[in-house]
């Protein structure tokens, strides 16, 4: 007699896990598997079928009936006697585990809000992480030093290195570094093979790849005598380019290309990942002529030195302060103010405005998380509220407070703890957002962003904020709940009265605290939606909108001479005017609010310099006369360029209103001569308005314009205007160019708003993730208010139902609970607008700039304050809905 | 000790089946007699809760093979579930005092 096998064993085993093992659950599936073969005998197919339902059925419903089940109140594990500390937590944890089971739909909204709050910690520490603390995926980053020289009052410190301090350090023999090298920025144009590309490309000095650490490919890198001028025609390829433009071909090595006119010798490919500096694509020899040898006074190239073996960042801190201080003595006509300052890779290569941003971020973060503490804690106040009879009959047969406490702290870790997995999550959703938004030509510049993921630091930077989360919101309700008064809380229907007063004074507390918290949040959330606002849509000095702008880089053996780059300036503009649909065109040599500047040092006829060290400088512009009307910028005064303002005529200047305020504060302008750079004196012919050519530094900067024709820049950027969109236009302005000259690249082919939008794509960022932050901070609040005032509510129903049989109306009941939250609303707003006043420094560094303004916060707490009070009414009305007859009988 | 409509009719249905009260022929009573049809879940739930409130005992017999080597749960009525009945039906015949003319036509 064989047993018969079952029909469904998984689905047999499934109803054993919900109903447990045991001969309850055995006589059951016997019963099952008894009719199945009554069943089976008619056909075994549709037994089958209807035997897995029946599983399901049942499993289905012993599941129903576990949710639904009134839940015993939890067996006090006994304390076991003399035990170890370790015995007595393993118990204790597994009291906490099923204390937070019996409640799965709390215990699921706790979890909920912690996630919210531990995740935006998590996803904020991520990219701190990345960016400013390991921003290089570089062999040994911390080794890695950048060398600045700059002035005392000079903030940026990279491009500050020029080029006969850099060979005069080289000559030093520095023994602190073990290698030592410079770069500087190389525009390049590929040509042949496909279509001609602008590739972002460095002059390196042939150290920089061994202080990087940095082992190529394929190939070799720079050798020293590559470093001399006329030798230099060698480049190493990156790792993307080789692939894309390549097809990675190993056959490349070896080969010539032809960059900016000139055949290059291939020698190398950069291995996979390495884009440094700033998303270098390849690197030629920095092989400086005689001239920039020798020259003490452009300080464009950024220096870095890889540490010696046995030394440190002080040690090269003062060797450099050392030679810093003799170069001042050797050469004082340039070098007198300058200070050689070292400091590691990661923070001289990190934009001096991230750190506030990031800053404000984590402080952002940190609130939310706050906040999301003060919900949970007013939830557990809640529960323990409920809980309080069960602790006092404990309290009463002996337990001691530090046992009842220490379970409850446990209770809330695990909370905690659970919640991790959740953030982590959230976290890394968000991130994979964020990363995939930026565009890549600007994420080239973050340094780090790529790196920005969920690692193992960041989930032990979560795993220990959840940690410290759960004390702080497990503290309070622990301390409380294991104080409950004894005697009041035993009585039968005991409403505790005195417990109750304090735990609901808590409660309110902590409510205020989390409308403090949410309003300077909001106040920097709308603070960076405004500024965003402001710097795309606000005044430009110029119309930006029907605009299309396009850049050419003029360089190499067809563009050696400034005939030839006027020629294609001209030659481009009257092409692209006569373009069917533009209304104008010009060039220039930087456009405005557009990647790049360009800046002068000026001499000004009859105003001495007070010191020759530093002469007065400006922002300097090289256009052709349809510049003023093609942009939409004002002539103020005189005249703007004309076409006779060309080359042996009298060399012309147009300043900027701020140019004239700053040079010449009383006087008339026109007329008066200036020299920028080494030209001949210009005589300046008109005034014209103010751009914005950079929100943060360059805001309406005094700014000279010279005649093209005058003075044609290696650089041109083209821009046409037209009555309609823009775009329509972009395949006839390609081909428009191609026509003037077939190989050169062009990039940057887009509308003006695009551009805008490109360079404050960093701005939109910080708005909108400020902006995140804001309504975490608004909904955790606004729930925390609701939350407050409907266990009030059900606290005082009692209370109601007497003020109501005695003649309270609806609208009398309505106001006593409205009046209470408007009480902690208004409190809680008013502390608000006391920190958003006090983080005002803080947010204006984080916000770039952007002040706070009065009517932002008036307006805010007025919104928090509605808001709040419409959280509030929901249970003002359950309270007027209280029948008298119905509360009074509960008794 | 009150009884609901469903353990009440549990009950009887155990009471007719004398010695042969398990599950399936409980189910099977049930369903003859009122001609409703009875969830199994519902079923398993009254016993255990019968089994709970102490009206109902139950001992398991010997594995058969048809069953996959289980054994069958043998339900009986304690006396505890004799005086409910009885009682639930006394409650039910006072009710039902004076009322036969018009309910039993």
């Amino acid at each position: 007699m064989s047993d018969r096998r079952s029909p469904s064993p998984l689905a047999e085993r499934l109803l054993s896990i919900v109903l447990g093992d045991g001969e309850w659950t055995d006589s059951i599936l016997g019963d099952l598997q008894e009719e199945f073969e009554i069943r089976a005998d008619r056909s075994r197919h549709r037994a089958r079928l209807w035997h897995a339902a029946q599983i399901v059925r049942l499993t289905v419903r012993g599941l129903a009936a576990r949710v639904r089940r009134p839940r015993p109140v939890v067996p006090v594990p006994p304390q076991p006697p003399g035990d170890s500390l370790m015995r007595t937590l393993d118990v204790e944890f597994r009291y906490a585990v099923r204390s937070i089971l019996r409640r799965p739909a709390m215990s699921a909204i706790v979890i909920l809000t912690l996630g919210l709050g531990l995740g935006a910690n998590a996803a904020v520490f991520s990219i701190v992480d990345a960016l400013i603390l390991r921003p290089f995926t570089i062999h040994d980053v911390d080794r890695v030093t950048l060398l600045s020289y700059t002035k005392p009052d000079d903030l940026d410190k990279r491009d500050s290195v020029t080029a006969a301090d850099f060979l005069d350090w080289k000559k030093e023999k520095i023994d602190v570094f073990e290698r030592f090298a410079a770069f500087d920025w190389w525009e390049a144009n590929i040509v042949g093979r496909d279509e001609p590309e602008a590739v972002l490309g460095f002059r390196v000095s042939a150290d920089f790849f061994p202080a990087l650490g940095v082992q190529l490919t394929a190939g070799r890198s720079f050798r020293p005598e590559e470093e001399i001028f006329g030798q230099d025609r060698r480049v190493v390829i990156g790792h993307g380019l080789w692939q894309r433009r390549f097809a990675s071909d190993p056959e490349i090595v070896g080969r010539a290309i032809e960059i900016n006119g000139d055949k290059y010798e291939v020698i190398g490919i950069g291995p996979a990942g390495f884009d440094f500096p700033t998303g270098a694509q390849m690197w030629a020899p920095f092989a400086p002529d005689a001239t920039v040898a020798a020259n003490r006074r452009g300080d464009w190239l950024t220096a870095i030195g890889r540490l010696a073996p046995g030394r440190t960042l002080d040690d090269a801190k003062a060797q450099m302060a050392v030679i810093g201080e003799r170069m001042s003595r050797e050469h004082p006509d340039t070098n007198r103010d300058r200070k050689a300052r070292v400091y590691t890779l990661s923070e001289g290569m990190t934009d001096a405005g991230v750190g506030p941003v990031l800053a404000m971020w984590q402080a952002s973060a940190l609130f939310v998380l706050l906040i999301a503490c003060a919900n949970v804690a007013n939830l557990l106040l809640a529960r323990g509220a409920e809980r309080q009879r069960e602790m006092a009959v404990r309290l009463a047969i002996g337990a001691s407070r530090i046992r009842i406490v220490r379970e409850m702290l446990l209770e809330s870790i695990v909370l905690g703890l659970v919640a991790v997995p959740m953030a982590i999550f959230l976290a890394w959703g968000f991130l994979k957002l964020l990363v995939q938004f930026m565009p890549a030509k600007i994420a080239r510049f973050v340094a780090g962003w790529y790196e920005i993921d969920v690692d193992g630091r960041m989930i032990f930077f979560t795993i220990a904020i959840g940690l410290g989360a759960a004390v702080i919101f497990g503290l309070v309700p622990a301390l409380q709940g294991s104080r409950p008064r004894l005697a009041e809380s035993l009585k039968d229907g005991g409403r505790t009265a005195a417990g109750g007063v304090s735990r609901l004074r808590l409660r309110r507390s902590l409510v205020v605290g989390e409308m403090a918290l949410a309003l300077p949040l909001l106040v920097a959330s709308a603070l960076s939606v405004v500024t965003v606002h402001r710097f795309l849509n606000g005044p430009q000095g110029y119309d930006a909108d029907r605009l299309l702008t396009m850049r050419a880089i003029l360089s190499g053996g067809r563009y050696e001479t400034p005939e030839s780059r006027r020629r294609f300036a001209i030659d481009a503009i009257d092409k692209l005017a006569a373009l069917p649909g533009a209304q104008s065109a010009a060039a220039i040599n930087i456009i405005p609010a557009q990647g790049g500047n360009w800046g002068t040092s000026l001499e000004i006829e009859g105003v001495p310099s007070d010191d020759p060290n530093n002469p007065p400088s400006s922002d300097y512009r090289t256009a052709t006369e349809g510049i003023f009307a093609t942009l939409g910028v004002p002539i103020l005064k005189g005249r703007a360029f004309s076409d006779a303002d060309r080359e042996g005529s009298l060399p012309v200047a147009i300043v900027t209103e701020s140019f004239a305020r700053r040079f010449w504060p009383n006087a008339d302008p026109i007329g008066k001569r200036l020299k920028a750079g080494n030209s001949d004196w210009l005589t300046v012919v008109g005034v014209c308005g103010d751009v914005i050519h950079d929100w943060f530094g360059r805001r309406n900067y005094p700014t000279m314009y010279r005649a093209l024709r005058q003075a044609p820049p290696a650089s041109v950027a083209l821009v046409v205007r037209t009555p309609r969109d823009p775009k329509l236009l972009l395949g006839d302005a390609r081909a428009a160019l191609r026509a003037v000259d077939p190989a050169q690249p062009l990039f940057d082919l887009r509308t003006m708003r695009e551009g805008l939008g490109e360079r404050t794509i960093g701005l939109q960022y910080i708005g909108a993730i400020m902006l995140v932050f804001g309504g975490l901070a608004l909904v955790l609040a606004l729930i925390g208010v609701y939350g407050v005032m409907a266990h009030m509510v059900t606290q005082r129903t009692h209370e109601i139902g007497v003020r109501m049989a005695l003649g309270a109306t609806e609208r009398d009941v309505i106001r006593l609970t409205i009046g209470q939250t408007g009480l902690l609303t208004a409190i809680g707003v008013a502390l608000g607008v006391l920190l958003s006043i006090a983080l005002n420094g803080a947010m204006q560094a984080g916000l770039l700039a952007a002040s706070s303004d009065a009517r932002i916060v008036a307006g805010l707490a007025v919104l928090l304050s509605g808001a709040a009070l419409a959280a509030g009414y929901i249970p003002a009305r359950r309270a007027a809905a209280i029948e008298p007859t119905v509360a009074l009988r509960g008794e | 000790m009150n009884l609901g409509e469903f353990e009440h009719i549990v009950l009887l249905a155990i009471l007719r089946l004398g010695d042969e009260a398990y599950a399936i022929p409980i189910r099977e009573e049930i369903e003859a007699r009122t001609g409703r049809s009875v969830a199994r879940g519902a079923l398993y739930t009254a016993l255990e809760r019968l089994e709970a409130k102490r009206c109902l005992r139950s001992r398991m017999g010997a594995p058969l093979p048809e069953r996959g080597g289980r054994a069958r749960r043998y339900f009986t009525v304690t006396a505890a579930g004799l005086a409910s009945i009885r009682s639930s039906r006394r409650s039910l015949m006072r009710l039902w005092q004076g009322l036969e003319e018009r309910l039993e036509s």
